[in-house]
């Protein structure tokens, strides 16, 4: 037993029950629609969510008006006996870019299921509302947890949600998928689970802040933090865990995949970030960030090659997003910090920050629009798209700028976010994470090519729509991708916002 | 008028032009208007003194920035885009897919017009990007198989070089306080850089993919031709020139770098001469131009590796004067391509004539551009082997565009009594008239030698004799029958192509590896494995 320093850690701060709202707002919407007759779903879910948008305003609101951190305590109980809620600045960022998604997630359900009025109030819309909104309060509970079982029930909370979302049509394929998916992520939590009883038996609390005082190594933290950081790498679908994720995000429903690819994924990683950077001992962190690099970028070649063979649409995103996710994972050591420089003042960690936010927008840009090409087509076959750009502009637009984001080509955040990678994996003298960064972009740019070469192409049996799409539910996909092109325009440098609430920086605020 | 506001204008304007064919009436009209697009970049190069800037404020953060060679680049391009419009706009016909091929054609204009006067790295390499990708819409626009494997084999050379110069341009950038620093700023630190050789590899590289100097020039051979004919005159005019003027902007001509100079030289020698040897062998107009333009690049390696050799600053002026005269004479001879093949009876004979003066002019005919750009460029060089290799090189252009003659007179025999629209004479004309007359009221600032210097007997003889040589060497080339076509279009990438099957196999491989790694008990055992790993590796430290 280590003694732990007072328990003055956790000062509450005025704005703190933003984050109390951001979290339980969905659950009351959740709530509203078991309460109320299934036809009111769809309005309760959108009164939800514009309540959540606004939550999520306010809350990076709060943090550039005080500089500083949001926090609450639970009950007014200190931790190690209470819990605590913060958001940091990237804390806030997650919050603003999961409410950004599914507020776009939400037009463009909306929007589709409202074009069969018969079964707009089915079983498959109705269940879609309630768990959407489970999902979106999953992901606020895991962006500002403080207590890692807490974190934990987050994460049980996100993936119950996930995992009947994959298999919302109810085919045979994409319930088998949503079970592998399933049984995985419990594996994963298993060992999630495994490490926090370890660390409460060896410190006697669970709260992320106390722990970063331990800083003393030993065989019972570097368990359980094994543990505990697979367990999240199997739900993050990490190359090689990533048996379960291109079926379960290629056959769920479009809204349902775009929701799934570009954030439900990023809790685990955001987990494992803060768990690497606040609780391992330096040393400890760094080995750790060795691996999940080396993890990380055989994602990138690996998947991005895969991406490159599917012949389904769908499941060539589900690829890129297992490649995508890798470039999450080699931030870790371009972001090695030392005395002078924090991890969060490098460039890297923005440039990280900068690739998670741009491939959230990106990706969902990319299933919606995908969706819309599948319902236009009846099928998502890449070799039978031939001149689909004709007859779906707008989502053939979206597709090649979300496109143009993921295989960073200026201007979009993507290309920002791997100059800045690749900068600080110059600067740090990582030749092969340098190579591996631009390999990656050359082989996105190759599966992103193939789709736009067919939409560009004129077939000799022009290609003909089997149903009307209307253009507002193309609109969707275009502005969310044409969000990730204009995150092109933040300066080429270290990002005050994101280091907010991180010790020792909290003048910096953002521009 | 403002002048920064007008540098503003050159790259704003095709930029809003692109932007308003959102609109379906705009975009009808789109191709009408094409010739307009770059006359702001014109009047800018005409009138904007030398070293006036503007810069854009944040979040764009761009600084354009007019030099000697950029304004004489950019006049001469922005002609050529102009003219090459009007042309396009008769040219296309008016199916609906030609709205497309304006934009394409607009967003390719911006970026290659941009990149004249751009002063700051990062918006450098996005109007790069913006030239190379928007490039392929021109090329793969007829959508025939011919097309479409020019357009993918010149995407992934175009996105290699991409990849090579975002290195190259994060390496010089990285010790640099400023995010985005000016590239004259990083130019100067790049002599002392510990990554000098590294970055200067980069760079060479990228460029030379972009310019096509052998072997990476096979991409050009294939897409030059396959554009609609007013998209190869600006392609093989303007667009390669985006490497040019990169090698001008990214290489330290002030303080020299011997070693690369050399480098520079020995490329662009070699790739002077494949072009002029596998240009004999083609029998198709547009590809043997095309060759043409793979040799000329080699010689404008050549002097921008003698000026960085020498350490000679005033060569990027020289360099920029031989790269107008290739622009507009290479783009007028596209365009000839075009006014032949819709003329016949009575009209050939002149239209001919004219395009053997213009097709002449590269082999350095006396009193054309092409001669002055040789005798320009003459004193650089000075007296010894690279003087004769140039003369020599002058020579084979001769005889690599007297074939492109006999090939232009055969295609157009069978032609009916008929007459290229005026729509199209006109543009050509201009073209034509501006080879001459730019090259010439330039001359005396550039060489800073008089005109009347031009007509001395020694000067004539100059570029005489390889003409000479050149046309005796037709006389002979005529008798070996079996030359015209036994080399394929594009050369060695069909060597390139066979390794394809290696490629194949090994994701074919990768896919077999992850049927693997996605089973329960594959998967199961990694999980394991990385736990163990993690575990073992944390705890050690």
């Amino acid at each position: 037993m280590t003694p732990l320093a007072p328990a003055s850690l956790h000062l509450a701060t005025p704005g703190g029950y933003l984050l109390v709202l951001a979290v339980t707002l969905p659950v009351l919407g959740v709530l509203a629609m078991l309460v109320l007759a299934p036809r009111h779903a769809r309005q309760v879910a959108l009164v939800t969510v514009a309540a959540g948008l606004v939550t999520a305003i306010a809350i990076v609101a709060e943090l550039i008006r005080t500089g500083t951190a949001l926090t609450y305590i639970v009950g007014g109980w200190q931790p190690p006996l209470g819990i605590a809620l913060r958001a940091d600045g990237l804390s806030a960022t997650m919050i603003a870019m999961t409410a950004a998604v599914i507020t776009a997630t939400c037009l463009f359900a909306r929007d589709l299921y409202a074009r069969t009025p018969k079964t707009q109030d089915g079983r498959a819309p109705t269940t879609f509302w309630g768990l959407l909104l489970g999902t979106w309060s999953g992901l606020n509970a895991v962006f500002v947890g403080e207590d890692l079982f807490n974190l934990y029930v987050a994460l049980e909370l996100l993936t119950f949600a996930a995992v009947p979302l994959a298999c919302l049509d109810g085919r045979a394929e994409t319930v088998a998928a949503a079970l592998r998916y399933l049984m995985f992520a419990l594996l994963g939590s298993l060992l999630y689970l495994l490490g926090t009883g370890l660390i409460y038996g060896s410190y006697g609390t669970l709260d992320i802040q106390m722990l970063s005082r331990v800083s003393e190594g030993g065989p019972a933290i570097s368990v359980a933090l094994a543990l505990m950081i697979v367990g999240l790498l199997a739900k993050a679908a990490l190359f090689p865990l990533h048996l379960w994720l291109p079926p379960a995000h290629a056959g769920a429903p479009a809204a349902a995949s775009a929701v799934l690819s570009a954030l439900v994924i990023k809790a685990p990683v955001f987990l494992i970030l803060r768990l690497v950077l606040d609780i391992a001992p330096p040393q400890a962190a760094m080995l750790a960030g060795q691996i999940l690099a080396v993890l990380g970028a055989s994602s990138i070649l690996f998947c991005s090659v895969m991406a490159l063979r599917q012949a389904r649409l769908k499941l060539m995103i589900a690829y890129s997003t297992v490649a995508q996710i890798g470039y999450l994972f080699i931030v870790f050591p371009l972001a090695a910090g030392n005395e002078a420089q924090p991890p969060w003042e490098t460039i890297a960690w923005t440039g990280g920050a900068l690739q998670l936010v741009s491939h959230a927008l990106a990706k969902a840009a990319m299933f919606l629009a995908a969706g819309v090409i599948a319902e236009a087509f009846g099928h998502d076959r890449i070799a039978d798209l031939g001149g689909f750009g004709r007859v779906l502009p707008i989502s053939a637009a979206a597709f090649g700028l979300a496109g143009l984001s993921l295989m960073g080509i200026p201007p979009s955040g993507g290309f920002i976010a791997k100059c800045l990678l690749l900068t600080a994996a110059v600067l740090n003298g990582h030749p092969w994470l340098a190579a591996t960064i631009l390999a990656g972009g050359l082989l996105a740019a190759g599966y992103v090519f193939r789709v736009v070469d067919r939409a560009l192409a004129t077939p000799t049996i022009a290609l003909v729509a089997q149903k009307p799409i209307p253009h507002r539910l193309e609109l969707v996909a275009l502005v969310l991708a044409l969000a990730a092109v204009l995150l092109g325009f933040v300066p080429l440098e270290p990002f005050g916002f994101l280091q907010l609430g991180r010790s020792g920086a909290t003048t910096a605020v953002a521009p | 008028m403002n002048s920064g506001l007008l540098l503003a204008a050159s790259v704003l304007f095709p930029l809003a032009m692109a932007a308003c064919c959102i609109f379906g009436r705009f975009r009808a009209r789109a191709l009408s208007l094409l010739v307009v697009a770059p006359l702001p970049a014109l009047l800018a190069a005409l009138l904007v003194a030398d070293g006036t800037s503007a810069f854009f404020p944040p979040p764009f953060r761009m600084s354009l920035v007019l030099d000697r060679p950029g304004a004489i680049l950019l006049g001469g391009a922005a002609l050529l885009w102009s003219a090459a419009g009007a042309f396009a706009s008769s040219y296309m016909g008016r199916e609906p897919a030609v709205a497309r091929f304006a934009v394409w054609w607009l967003l390719t204009l911006t970026g290659s017009l941009g990149l004249f006067i751009v002063g700051d790295v990062a918006n450098f390499y996005l109007l790069f990007t913006l030239a190379s990708l928007a490039a392929y819409g021109l090329i793969v626009h007829e959508q025939t198989a011919r097309a479409h494997r020019a357009g993918v084999i010149y995407v992934v050379l175009a996105l290699l070089a991409e990849a090579l110069l975002l290195l190259a341009f994060v390496m010089l950038a990285a010790g640099h306080p400023e995010a985005n620093p000016a590239i004259r700023d990083v130019v100067a630190s790049l002599p002392s850089s510990p990554m000098r050789d590294g970055i200067v590899v980069l760079l060479i590289l990228g460029f030379a993919l972009k310019m096509g100097l052998v072997p990476l020039h096979v991409w050009l051979p294939l897409a030059h031709p396959a554009a609609p004919m007013p998209a190869s005159a600006v392609l093989s005019g303007v667009v390669v020139k985006a490497g040019v003027i990169g090698l001008i902007r990214f290489l330290p001509f002030e303080a020299g770098l011997p070693f690369w100079g050399s480098v520079l030289i020995a490329v662009g020698i070699v790739t002077a001469y494949y072009g002029l040897i596998i240009g004999v062998t083609q029998t198709r107009a547009k590809t043997i131009l095309a060759y043409s333009t793979v040799s000329q690049i080699g010689l404008l390696a050549v002097l921008l590796g003698v000026g960085l050799d020498n350490a000679d600053a005033g060569a990027t002026s020289l360099v920029a004067y031989y790269a107008v005269h290739h622009t507009l004479v290479k783009g007028a001879l596209f365009l000839a391509v075009g006014i032949l093949a819709a003329t016949g009876g009575a009209r050939l004979r002149p239209v001919l004539l004219l395009t053997g003066l213009l097709a002449l002019s590269l082999g350095g005919m006396p009193l054309t551009s092409g001669a002055l750009a040789k005798l320009a460029t003459k004193p650089m060089l000075g007296y010894g082997y690279l003087s004769h290799a140039m003369a020599l090189a002058g020579a084979g252009s001769t005889l690599l565009m007297l074939h492109f003659l006999s090939i232009m007179a055969r295609d157009a025999r069978e032609n009916s009594p008929s007459s290229a629209p005026p729509e199209q004479l006109i543009p050509w004309l201009v073209v034509a008239a501006a080879s001459l007359v730019i090259p010439w009221s330039l001359y005396p600032a550039i060489a800073g030698e008089s005109i009347a210097s031009l007509l001395q007997p020694d000067a004539l003889w100059k570029v005489i004799w390889p003409m000479l040589l050149g046309a005796l060497a037709m006389l002979l080339l005529r008798r070996i029958t079996r030359l015209p076509g036994s080399i394929p279009e594009g050369d060695i990438v069909v060597l390139a192509e066979a390794g394809t099957s290696v490629i194949h196999r090994l994701t074919a491989g990768i896919q077999q590896a992850d049927a693997l790694l996605r089973r329960w008990s594959v998967a199961g055992l990694s999980l394991i494995v990385v736990a163990v790993l993690l575990g073992a590796l944390m705890f050690r430290a």
